[in-house]
């Protein structure tokens, strides 16, 4: 599974995109990115699943007709 | 009494650790070894991290061992492989990657208890640092069999039946409860071998629940007192590959040091 990395220098600040990590599970996956992407002094760091993410997209207004 | 001696360990205690020091040697060169080959990047950033760790720990360890008195040859060189008193599931490289991942993770782990025991003065804060490495190194472990016990159980407990007799040796016989440890009644450590076999046991027990794979049982007698070696903490006269003693002393590339 594929998992987001995100970050941020320290709270309130909006987080960093750090990155991905494979894994195949949401323990494993934390271990990854704290390995691969613990390079600064993160006040915060975690992963989502992407399959997790909501996609924020156009849809056809329901009732109405499809354009 | 001088201050020296006022510090002095106990001689059980200098073995102790130079056994914990010789295990996490050994550790950073097999995490070294499957760094570029593990089954992905992630796994591979990780060992490469955990080999790192593990040497700066035995940089510490070997630190203190030194204001014990132990000569720099046996810190830096000129053992023999029959010196190491590594644990002995460490002696051989492992085959393939669950058989590895077993083979590490007990090591580790087993390593992380006997020195969690100790409560010398010399170790306060060294510890609890080495324990902010180690969470990464147990976490990851445990990740990684989890998965493994799902997808490759036989493989996972043929490598368990292989080295759990290694690393019971290595924590040491049952015998030594809490009255009988000598460590513990040195207030050297304040939790006994027979108590960290348990916590160790319990441990996979816990984390194998539910699985297809089986933990050994805590075998009483193993190792037998009579044939452990208090020393090499092992039974019997294993020892790590004389080409791996070789990369460790630096042998092979001796006319490059640095005076």
């Amino acid at each position: 599974m594929k998992y987001h990395v995100f970050t941020r220098h320290k709270a309130g600040d909006d987080m960093i995109h750090a990155g991905t990590v494979q894994a195949d599970s949401d323990r494993l996956a934390r271990i990854y990115a704290h390995r691969t992407y613990d390079e600064e002094d993160w006040e915060f760091m975690g992963v989502v699943r992407e399959e997790h993410l909501l996609e924020v997209d156009e849809q056809p207004i329901v009732g109405g007709r499809a354009r | 009494m001088s201050a020296e001696a006022e510090n002095a360990w106990p001689e059980a205690a200098v073995d102790y650790v130079k056994a914990i020091a010789d295990t996490k040697l050994l550790l950073g060169q097999r995490y070294g070894e499957w760094m570029l080959k593990g089954p992905n990047l992630e796994d591979d950033i990780s060992g490469a991290s955990n080999a790192q760790d593990e040497i700066g720990q035995v940089r510490q360890l070997f630190r203190l061992l030194t204001q014990q008195g132990v000569e720099d040859d046996w810190l830096e060189s000129s053992r023999s492989a029959e010196e190491y008193a590594n644990a002995s599931i460490l002696d051989e490289e492992a085959e393939n990657w669950p058989t590895f991942i077993v083979q590490v993770a007990l090591a580790d782990r087993a390593a992380w208890l006997l020195l969690d025991a100790i409560v010398h003065d010399d170790f306060t804060g060294m510890v609890q640092k080495m324990g902010e490495d180690e969470y990464f190194h147990l976490e990851h472990h445990d990740a990684r069999l989890e998965t493994l016990a799902e997808d490759q159980p036989e493989a996972v407990e043929a490598a368990l039946e292989r080295y759990f007799p290694g690393i019971l040796a290595f924590i040491g016989p049952s015998s030594y409860g809490s009255s009988e440890d000598p460590l513990v009644s040195a207030d050297f450590t304040d939790r006994s071998i027979a108590e960290i076999r348990g916590a160790f046991h319990e441990h996979y027990e816990e984390l194998f629940a539910g699985t297809d794979v089986s933990v050994p049982p805590l075998e009483e007698d193993v190792p037998e007192p009579e044939a452990w070696d208090e020393t090499r903490r092992r039974s019997g006269e294993g020892h790590v590959e004389p080409s791996v003693v070789e990369q460790l002393q630096g042998i092979s590339n001796q006319e490059y040091v640095i005076e």
